[in-house]
């Protein structure tokens, strides 16, 4: 029989697929720390049910499998059986399951229907991180080539491409882009932004969602604004400019090649550090994996653009207007920088300064709802009507509630989902924006950035 | 009876303790071995030590139970505390151990002790219904988590009727001998079911972060083991 999933896989091979498969987990086991986290899982999980009552996906679908408890029991039972001496001494008296082809055709549609926000990990009385069992099941997965078509033909071109971004921009067009954004902040705004390219000892490599180029040039005119601004030191490479990793959704294996793609272009460069643009993931799987792979305290130290503006907002750097955006604003936290407490404060300081009108959505912060998009499945088109409907279906009432006009997600997964979510859930008065697509608005300007004085020009840009 | 009684609450408990206490022992020290090992290989040793210790100490003082369907966890909270507090300190069990309790080891008055029983047996009671009540519970329960309530249920009930005969339906002797002997049984299955987590829990958000903490090789002797080096992706 063949795999078939929601979501398009290229061809698997099944032949002596379940071996296969047991092969694969067996050698993840053996060199990683993940048995311990599966053994730990298997003795102390009560399946009490508190995890169902945090579950957006849950909450909204009502269906069993989506009950994070019941999705992470089906690695588990694998892990039992296979891998402990009860399970080995079970089977030797008939009393066990065998994995199959069936069983396995399951798991790669359940895991994908998790959206890997770990926030059931916060509602779980014993601290079992589900998240962390849907990424080691994923990876199990992908050994035997079970991924969404749409992540890993990203990763290939990232990887093995040409190019060697997840959006196959080529660096010929990739340096067209950085002049037009320049020309057009120059004739729409009047200020002066540079893209520094291949710039050799700067204190940071710039590294985006590399769809920014193609789809959201505003956070990226915003950025520049914001370097230009506060004569930051700062370079975009063109041996490696793709902050997206997908290998965080389902292979350690990939997010090492990607992170230390990342850390030998700063090494390229001369450079001391990375700059993530605006990208929940992108941000997270560089901040705490570069580590891991790249030789931790000698690894580049990372820092997300939004840390980095607003600690030059607070240190007098870079001076903002106050109340220029007038319609009601929110925040949406990205969950891969938010679940950890790492950024939630520094935004909204931003926007409650920036914004006349800006009222958080609830809950937020570590306990915000996912876009519904997250854990890669943002990326996986054919899926929409379940990311959107269900999986959405929790933020699209979070963001009704609020009655606001912009929503400000500083991630490139989170906007294309936030985007499609209002639009399938009739939010049509909404739009969807990056913090840094405002900021561009209310910098006050050093004079070297003033290309000429042109109130009309100038004032129209801050009209949002 | 009251032979068999001695035998139960005499070898036959010591024999149970020492193997609730051994199995106790040997999960303690295999986990924190395993935890030792993970901490060596992790490529980034760096662990936030303070939100592992303020979650875990966080849901010891269960506040955040209640945002949740609060009459199941405040169930599960007063269950908890009835079986910490009497089988610690009835002074009929601390009776038990003579020699081994310090002499300070305080017991709390039989009264007292009827009272939080019948607690822990509606406890038990609201945890059972709630479990196969609720659907997303039910859904995920598996016969071993009925059969660990029912078991304690029966230990609760059985002590109960043990120091309440005016109430049992059958002999007060028969019930402590029923007592004692599911308090047996009860103490083998505390490290080998998930009971053991009364001795895991403080280690178990340590087990998840440090999970997130990948040895440095992980991805390349995965490969190699699978002959996938230098393979495309």
């Amino acid at each position: 029989m063949a795999i078939e999933c929601s979501y398009y896989l290229e061809p698997v091979d099944t032949s002596d697929l379940p071996r296969r498969y047991l092969e694969g987990l067996a050698a993840i086991l053996s060199h990683s720390n993940y048995a311990m986290v599966l053994d730990t899982a298997c003795r102390v999980t009560t399946r009490c049910g508190r995890c169902s009552t945090s579950c957006p996906v849950y909450e909204t679908s009502g269906e069993d499998r989506d009950i994070p408890c019941r999705r992470s029991e089906l690695l588990l039972k694998v892990y039992r059986r296979y891998f402990t001496p009860f399970g080995n001494l079970g089977a030797r008296f008939g009393r066990s399951f065998e994995i199959d082809e069936a069983y396995i055709n399951t798991m790669a549609e359940e895991f994908y229907r998790c959206t890997a926000c770990r926030r059931c990990n916060l509602e779980c009385p014993m601290g079992i991180d589900h998240g962390l069992l849907t990424h080691l099941a994923r990876w199990s997965l992908a050994e035997v080539g079970i991924v969404p078509k749409a992540l890993v033909v990203a990763t290939r071109e990232q990887l093995d491409g040409t190019t060697r971004n997840t959006s196959a921009i080529p660096k010929a067009a990739l340096l067209d882009t950085c002049e037009f954004l320049e020309e057009d902040c120059a004739d729409e705004v009047g200020l002066k932004i540079e893209f520094p390219i291949d710039r050799e000892g700067t204190e940071y490599v710039f590294f985006p969602a590399v769809s920014d180029y193609l789809l959201e040039p505003d956070t990226l005119i915003g950025n520049a604004a914001v370097m230009s601004a506060t004569g930051g030191s700062w370079t975009i490479g063109t041996g490696a400019y793709d902050g997206i990793n997908y290998g965080l959704f389902y292979s350690d294996r990939m997010l090492d090649r990607i992170v230390s793609m990342e850390a030998e272009e700063v090494r390229r460069l001369g450079a001391r550090k990375i700059l993530i643009g605006e990208c929940g993931h992108a941000s997270r799987s560089a901040k705490f994996f570069i580590r891991t792979f790249c030789g931790a305290d000698d690894a580049p130290e990372v820092v997300n653009f939004m840390e980095y503006t607003h600690r030059a907002w607070k240190e007098g750097r870079l001076e903002l207007r106050p109340d220029v955006v007038s319609q009601r604003t929110t925040y949406h936290d990205p969950c891969n920088i938010a679940r950890t407490g790492w950024i939630i404060d520094q935004p909204r300081e931003i926007l409650r300064h920036i914004c006349a009108d800006y009222v958080d959505m609830t809950p937020k912060g570590r306990e915000n709802y996912c876009c519904g998009g997250g854990g890669g499945t943002v990326s996986i088109d054919e899926i929409r009507e379940f990311r959107t409907l269900v999986g959405g279906a929790k933020k699209a009432e979070q963001i009704r509630r609020t009655g606001a006009e912009i929503v400000v997600a500083p991630c490139a997964n989170c906007k294309k989902q936030l985007r499609e979510v209002c639009e399938d859930h009739g939010l049509d008065q909404v739009r969807v924006v990056g913090l840094h697509d405002l900021l561009i608005k209310a910098i006050v300007p050093p004079a070297e950035m003033l290309i000429e004085i042109d109130d009309a020009a100038v004032g129209a840009a801050s009209e949002v | 009876m009251d032979g068999w009684i001695e035998f139960a609450r005499g070898p036959l408990f010591r024999i149970a303790l020492t193997v609730c206490v051994l199995g106790l022992g040997y999960r303690i020290v295999t986990l924190v071995g395993q935890i030792a090992v993970a901490w060596h290989r992790a490529g980034d040793r760096r662990l936030p030590l303070g939100d592992i210790v303020a979650a875990t100490a966080g849901w010891l003082v269960p506040r955040r139970l209640w945002h949740k369907r609060p009459v199941y966890s405040s169930a599960s909270v007063l269950f908890h505390v009835g079986v910490l507090v009497v089988p610690l300190f009835l002074a009929g069990h601390a009776a038990l151990l003579p020699g081994i309790l310090p002499v300070w080891w305080p017991v709390i008055p039989e009264a007292v002790a009827d009272g939080v029983t019948l607690v822990s047996l509606a406890a038990l009671l609201a945890l059972v219904v709630g479990r196969l009540g609720s659907a997303s519970s039910r859904a995920i329960t598996r016969a071993g988590d009925v059969l660990v309530l029912v078991i304690l249920f029966a230990l609760v009930l059985f002590g109960w009727w043990a120091a309440n005969p005016a109430f049992s339906p059958f002999a007060a002797r028969t019930m402590l001998l029923l007592h004692v002997l599911v308090g047996d049984l009860v103490l083998v299955l505390v490290p080998i079911t998930k009971i053991a987590h009364c001795v895991l829990y403080p280690f178990t958000r340590l087990v998840f972060q440090l999970g997130w903490h990948f040895p440095a090789e992980t991805g390349r002797h995965v490969a190699q083991a699978l002959n996938k080096e230098g393979e495309p992706v």
